[in-house]
């Protein structure tokens, strides 16, 4: 889950009352990971002006081939597998290839087999990958250099040099994004430190999108919250420094949240401690803020099941780095190269066996128009587009049957490729939707998400914990019920001791997809504060006015507010971004539909949310960032730091103001300052 | 002004090419003979190392007995650093080309001394002996590994990327680079025919002493000899005995030394300069020219440059000696000068250039000035003439005779920041020779000195503090070093030398707040190996909100790898929850059974003396209670099913398919299991078993607590919709029509409609039933309602 996402919004150039009608919301996002998360569409260019995130995207390409082509020779790449997938989104093997690359194995304990000079290990900083690595370097120095010290003593001449110099092998740790002093340590006590060369490959920003960068980090909110080890926002810090190098200072940064601030004053130390480095960077004309936004604020929305397509298929099927893996059948084309499956499926390193039975296919609105099309619609939607794409490829498909002349031809030939690209998109996700349809149609389905909606409502919940134990008794999958019984807890403020004791028996006895080892979930959530016996703070049931998190009437067809996503409730992270970036999407009495809406303008919410909300043509729009205004109180009763902090170049003078809360302002009417 | 002997007087001759030795320094160190030593001097005029040579016999009294000791000189003899030696013997020392030591143990460790910190806090003038105990030079350690140290090292070389050891079994390891690289065997043989082998500076010749006593100078691919001569015959060589070090002079001649003190400069013919030194001076070959060091001075013999020659061989006509020559006569007055320089006119301007090129090559400055007024003179002559070359020369020899005569100059386009680093670390090794470590007044006065001269002279963003105080803490002012500390701003700088300090806990405050989790970590692995379990958990866990980051970081460190230190941790601080949830974590890793009850067993103890944990605890309590019932089971069923692992419901669940509903019954009240639940599992266990009968019999034992729609949901998962509308019977009526359509009765379907008096419904059954034999069924049921229903619903 992500920590602490982060919003980047482009600069407006020309905002006021004036300016003329615009493109919806702004921004591009970056998360601190996105296991399952993307943003969206939703951050529509802006006049075009969006951040070119292509930038990073080949910093992150180009740093990893240049710290290969350092190492100059054949080598064998050994990968850490949870890198597979960020790195599959930045390269493929043939760039690799052109590094030398002639082996890659997955960095697994065993022995290695390696014939090349060099051998390389690309990981993160783990203790348990540098016990393996000291281990294979062991063997394989036994295997390939038997002791150095052999003399052969022979008199008058000198002997000509043994083949064993060119045997030699070189080994290099690739550590990213650093490494760290425990790594060093251990390879240090296991005796190879004098063996192996470290290095780092500082992986940041991975370009998800044209409109979302992600670390793609993993197990971050666990580390960050459950652990306090805030490695993954130093982390952060350091790639949002990359940023700003890139793109300019932030002019602003806004920010709700401990971690999100412990952020902010992160990139604030930097800019201290290195002036050597961030010392001349000037304010950005590209970016016009930064929102930051850090997971315990909101723990409501992952809680509750997705209900878009995309959603719906992290929910379960399963994405990863922007990865599903499905049945092959799905992918197969008839004509291979023009089909985007074969071109799009980064099995970059499926090379390496796995289970072969699943193929990766990357998902990615960039080259699959009918997923753009489709991705964040509410699934309720999703067949009725599938079909109406269908019958448009059709026609177009029936249009050769006109052709005229030659020219008219040749222009068809030209499409064929895109149409068929398109078909086989539409077979895939056609597929999809049928492996979610049954899901969704389930009783078990309706029922949790009966028992969902009940529970943000604050409807009946007195009720609601045994209507989950029943689904228990069902053996719907563990997360689901717990997920459940968060947000239970989050609703109302804990569960009462005696209720919640038998619950977490229940829950502990029950079969094979629980057990008496959830007992540590079951601490580590009460340490947490997401279940545990009443009463304990919450704000969620006082936010659900002031931010407009519960909207009665959604269209799920033609939605014209972020809450279409869980059909009724719009993520609180969301309206906190809305908050600052769109004021009237927060405030909006009622809105009025609009029929042609600008599809391509959607929205997602995923169990990570960090989805952004976006809003078609006419209705309330991005306008320039004023912080937290008119929402002060609100945003305040929220626990967790609140901060709006303008950056100054270093030349200005060091930063004035430090408070890390909002100054409030006087002005609340808001609404006729905005429109 | 001095008169000044002409440059050429140190010249000489050997065949018709010109050398001169120039005495660069006279040495102001106190060694009586450098032949007691192993010596090893840096290139390009750089420290010269000593130490003494163990294989040397030596007069009693001239040497401190004891460890060893290295010491290092500037070229000049002031001696730079001293390190005690603390290891087996040293048998190698060398210089890497940055100027790092390297000494090398018998044993193959070695280390690399970094004695630019050291030779920071030097003050220099007149080489005050400054108190050894002040000197300590950073270093790393490596070793060659255990397989050079078993046989040992007997000698070895450095070279400009890495070094080369010959070990006691007389094989060559090499290694490259100076980060303990590893070693690498190079060849497996020692002695060759040559006593020495020499490349030159440019690495076109070799010169070898052979076997047969020749001097033999041949290309480096041994393609092309150049000279064979006959050492023993050589002109002064009256004992014909071979010389004991050969070094090149430049790329043209090659310097021979006897231990007896004798130095013969042999040019290619193998005629050459004799000289005589007692005792013998160390010979260092520099790229263009050799370093002779001897007891009392330090010369540099090289050959004479084109430049030089041009302007001052006898009876050079160059024209740069003419421009010299007119600036001679230009001083005295003399109409000449114009007459010599219009005489060079078309080649004035490279004249001019070969006076600035000359001047940089000698070392007096009245030559040096009086070259480039030469060159300013002609260039007065000169239209367009970029004086760039000369205003560099100009500059860069003021800087050189600055730094000879030891003068801070502040012509150096340097940054800032390494003059005032270099200047703060004088600074405080000055105060503390004259005062010794001085008390908190001074040490305040000394920061604020130090600074306000940062902030005044360093601009924006200075730093290097962590470097300054680092001196002060070997020059044993701890107090200053930690005040300087606090102006430093990369926590990186910052931490580690806290810790050199042993101010662990300012350390480990410093690393919290830098907020960079890495660094906490290094603090908490170094605490770790530095202190007492005890001391270091109450340093870390100190209950302050300021080191509770860290806290937390000792238990992910403690996770990551070290559980028995967490586990001691936790049991310090009577933190019994925790104890119990890492002896979980335990047990979910373990494939052993009995690992896990044990696992379980500590758990339930840890959770027991938690008195705010009762629930934990009594679930503890029963996950062990089911683990060590389900062992128990599987012995009793002579290990014919495996329990182990599974969960309750699952034990129920299997011990049902297995025909044991007894013991299945047993656990239900035992774990007094809700009826909800337990209907559910054998619901789902009958039908795995497709024991319909008991499943009939399930059913009818007792109104069910969950209702018979999940038999008949259940049975139609499976696909036994037949069977699955025996129950809907006993279901609610409303949703019967319904279910009956899901198991494929609509005849059951109907009928349950009339018997509603749904005929809506029924009309609806008809038009959509899947053939024509039901449809007319169904007919016939419409038209039977009126009758038996009586009810008249119908109408």
């Amino acid at each position: 889950m992500s920590a602490s996402p982060a919003f980047v919004r482009p600069a407006e150039p020309n905002v006021g009352p004036s300016s003329a009608p615009r493109k919806s919301a702004p921004t591009a996002s970056v998360s601190g990971d996105s296991s399952s998360h993307r943003n969206t569409s939703g951050f529509n260019t802006f006049n075009n002006r969006s951040v070119d995130v292509s930038l990073l995207k080949n910093l992150a390409r180009d740093t990893l081939l240049e710290a290969l082509t350092d190492i100059q020779g054949q080598k064998t790449l050994i990968l850490d597998k949870a890198l597979s997938g960020p790195l599959g989104l930045i390269t493929d093997v043939s760039l690799l290839k052109h590094q030398a690359v002639e082996k890659m194995f997955w960095l697994e304990a065993g022995p290695l087999n390696a014939q090349t000079r060099h051998i390389v290990w690309l990981c993160r900083p783990k203790r348990q990958f540098m016990q393996i690595i000291a281990d294979q370097i062991k063997a394989h120095q036994q295997l390939s250099n038997p002791s150095p010290a052999s003399p052969t003593r022979s008199k008058g001449k000198l002997d000509e040099p043994s083949s064993a110099p060119h045997q030699h092998h070189t080994y290099t740790i690739l550590c990213t994004p650093r490494i760290t002093s425990l790594c060093r340590k251990v390879l240090e006590d296991l005796g190879v430190i004098g063996d192996v060369e470290l290095r780092e490959y500082r992986l940041e920003w991975i370009g998800m999108e044209d409109d979302l960068l992600s670390l793609e980090m993993e197990n971050v909110a666990r580390d960050v919250y459950l652990n306090g080890d805030d490695t993954p926002v130093f982390h952060a810090s350091l790639a949002l420094m990359t940023f700003q190098r890139a793109f300019g200072l932030f002019p602003r940064i806004v920010g709700k949240g401990d971690a999100a601030k412990r952020l902010f004053n992160l990139m604030q130390k930097h800019r201290q401690s290195d002036p050597a480095t961030y010392g001349d960077l000037e304010l950005s004309n590209q970016v016009d803020s930064l929102i930051i936004i850090d997971r315990s604020v909101d723990w409501v929305t992952p809680m509750c099941t997705q209900l878009t397509f995309e959603g719906l298929l992290d929910e379960y099927v399963g994405i990863k780095n922007s990865q599903i893996e499905v049945d092959p059948s799905l992918l197969s084309t008839n004509s291979s190269d023009s089909a985007p499956a074969a071109s799009n499926s980064t099995d970059t390193f499926a090379r390496v066996p796995t289970a072969p039975k699943k193929r990766k296919h990357h998902l990615s609105g960039l080259n699959d128009s009918v997923f753009a099309d489709i991705r964040d619609l509410n699934f309720a939607s999703v067949g009725a587009r599938l079909s109406k794409i269908a019958k448009r490829l059709e026609g177009d498909y029936e249009a050769r049957k006109g052709l005229k002349n030659v020219r008219e031809m040749k222009d068809f030939v030209g499409r064929l490729g895109g149409l068929q690209s398109e078909h086989q998109a539409l077979r895939l996700h056609t597929g999809l939707s049928e492996i979610l349809m049954p899901i969704t149609r389930s009783e078990e389905f309706s029922k949790m998400l009966e028992i969902q909606q009940n529970i943000i409502a604050g409807y009946n919940l007195s009720s609601q914990l045994d209507a989950i134990e029943s689904l228990m008794n069902q053996e719907i999958p563990a997360m689901l019920v717990l997920r459940a019984a968060v947000l239970l807890h989050l609703a109302q403020g804990g569960i009462r001791q005696k209720m919640l004791e038998n619950f977490k028996k229940e829950f502990l006895q029950a079969s094979s997809v629980y057990g008496y080892h959830y007992l540590s979930l079951f601490i580590a959530l009460e340490s947490l504060n997401l279940l545990s016996k009443s009463p304990t703070i919450t704000t969620f049931p006082q936010m659900r006015k002031p931010l407009r998190l519960l909207v009665d009437e959604v269209d799920d067809v033609n939605p014209n507010d972020i809450s279409y996503v869980y059909s009724g409730y719009a993520p609180l992270s969301v309206r906190l971004v809305q908050c600052v970036s769109m004021k009237p999407a927060v405030l909006a009495t009622s809105v009025t539909a609009h029929n042609n809406i600008n599809t391509s303008v959607a929205s997602t919410a995923e169990r990570d949310d960090t989805a952004e909300s976006v809003i078609p043509d006419t209705l309330p729009r991005a306008h320039a960032i004023v912080g937290w205004k008119g929402f002060e109180e609100t945003v305040r009763a929220i626990p967790g730091a609140t901060f709006d902090e303008l950056q100054k170049p270093e030349h200005g003078g060091p930063l004035t103001n430090c408070s890390c809360f909002f100054r409030s302002s006087p002005q609340v009417s808001v609404l006729i300052s905005f429109r | 002004m001095v008169s000044v002997s002409h440059p050429t007087h140190s010249w000489d001759i050997i065949q018709d090419v010109f050398y001169r030795k120039e005495q660069v320094y006279e040495l102001t160190w106190q060694i009586p003979g450098l032949e007691d030593y192993r010596v090893a001097a840096a290139k390009s005029g750089g420290p010269i190392a000593l130490l003494r040579d163990e294989t040397k016999m030596v007069l009693l009294g001239r040497h401190n007995v004891g460890k060893p000791k290295i010491m290092v000189y500037s070229s000049s003899g002031i001696q730079i650093a001293s390190l005690s030696w603390d290891l087996s013997p040293p048998v190698m020392i060398g210089w890497t080309p940055e100027e790092q030591l390297l000494v090398m143990a018998e044993d193959g460790t070695y280390r690399i001394y970094d004695l630019s910190a050291a030779s920071a806090g030097i003050s220099t003038r007149g080489g005050d002996p400054v108190a050894q105990s002040l000197i300590a030079g950073e270093y790393r350690q490596y070793t060659l590994g255990s397989e050079v140290a078993d046989v040992g090292v007997i000698s070895g070389q450095v070279h400009d990327e890495g070094f080369v050891v010959l070990t006691g079994s007389l094989a060559f390891v090499h290694v490259k680079g100076w980060k303990g690289g590893r070693a690498a065997a190079l060849c497996a043989t020692a002695k060759g025919p040559f006593h020495h082998i020499r490349p030159s500076p440019a690495g076109r010749f070799l010169a070898l002493t052979t076997a047969s006593s020749s001097l033999w100078v041949v290309s480096s691919d041994f393609s092309q000899s150049i000279a064979d001569t006959d050492i023993l015959t050589l002109e002064g060589n009256h004992d014909a005995s071979m010389p004991n070090e050969v070094e090149w002079v430049g790329d043209q001649a090659i310097a021979l030394k006897w231990d007896d003190g004798r130095l013969f400069v042999m040019g290619p013919q193998g005629e050459g300069l004799s000289y005589l030194y007692s005792p013998a001076p160390v010979l260092v070959g520099e790229i263009d020219g050799l370093r002779i060091i001897s007891t009392e001075t330090c010369e540099f013999i090289q050959k004479v440059a084109e430049p030089t020659l041009a302007v001052f061989r006898p009876g050079s006509t160059h024209k740069a000696a003419v421009l010299l020559e007119a600036l001679e006569n230009f001083e005295q007055g003399s109409p000449r000068a114009n007459e010599g320089i219009r005489s060079i006119k078309p080649d004035l301007a490279s004249a001019v250039d070969i006076c600035i090129e000359a001047a940089g090559l000698e070392p007096d400055p009245v030559w040096q000035k009086k070259l480039l007024r030469a060159a300013m003179l002609g260039r007065s002559f000169l239209d367009l003439y970029n004086p760039t070359d000369l205003v560099n020369m100009a500059q860069s020899l003021k800087i050189l005779n600055a730094v000879r005569h030891y003068e801070m100059s502040s012509y150096l386009h340097l940054r800032p920041e390494p003059v005032l680093k270099h200047w703060a670390c004088a600074k405080i090794a000055a105060a503390t020779m004259n005062s010794g470590a001085g008390g908190a007044r001074e040490d305040e006065e000394l920061r604020r000195i130090i600074v306000r001269k940062y902030e005044t002279e360093g601009g924006k963003g200075a730093g290097g503090y962590a470097e300054i105080a680092r001196r002060a803490w070997q020059l044993g002012r701890n107090k200053l070093a930690t005040k300087l500390l606090d102006h430093e701003r990369r926590p990186a700088e910052q931490v580690p030398l806290l810790l050199s300090m042993k101010e662990d806990r300012l350390a480990l405050v410093k690393a919290v707040d830098s907020g960079d989790p890495d660094l906490v970590f290094h603090v908490l692995q170094h605490l770790r190996a530095t202190n007492a379990p005890g001391d270091f958990f109450s340093m870390v866990d100190d209950g302050s909100t300021k080191l509770a980051p860290a806290a937390k970081l000792l238990q992910v460190y403690g996770k990551e790898g070290d559980k028995e230190l967490l586990r001691d941790f936790y049991y310090q601080d009577d933190r019994w929850l925790d104890g119990a949830l890492l002896s979980i974590e335990e047990a979910g890793e373990t494939e052993h059974a009995q690992e896990r009850l044990a696992s379980w067993q500590h758990a339930v103890k840890d959770l027991g003396q938690d008195k705010e944990r009762t629930f934990e605890h009594k679930m503890a309590e029963e996950s062990l209670r089911l683990l060590t019932l389900q062992e128990q089971m599987e012995r009793e069923l002579e290990h014919k099913y495996a329990f182990s692992g599974l969960t309750l419901n699952e034990t129920m669940s299997h011990l049902l398919r297995i025909g044991l509903g007894k013991r299945a019954e047993k656990i239900r009240s035992d774990w007094r299991v809700p009826d909800q639940r337990w209907w559910w599992i054998k619901l789902k266990a009958l039908t795995a078993n497709r024991d319909w009968e008991g499943l009939e019999a399930f059913a009818k034992s007792k109104k069910s607590p969950i209702g018979y729609e999940p038999f008949v949901k259940h049975l139609l998962s499976v696909n036994e919709p037949s069977r699955a509308a025996i129950f809907i019977g006993k279901c609610d009526v409303k949703n019967r029509v319904d279910l009956y359509i899901k198991c494929n009765e609509w005849v059951k379907a109907a009928s349950e409609c009339k018997d509603r008096g749904d005929r809506a419904r029924l009309e609806h059954l008809k038009a959509n039933a899947p053939t024509t034999l039901i449809q007319r069924e169904i007919d016939d049921i419409i038209k039977s309602a009126p009758v038996k229903s009586g009810g008249g619903f119908f109408g």
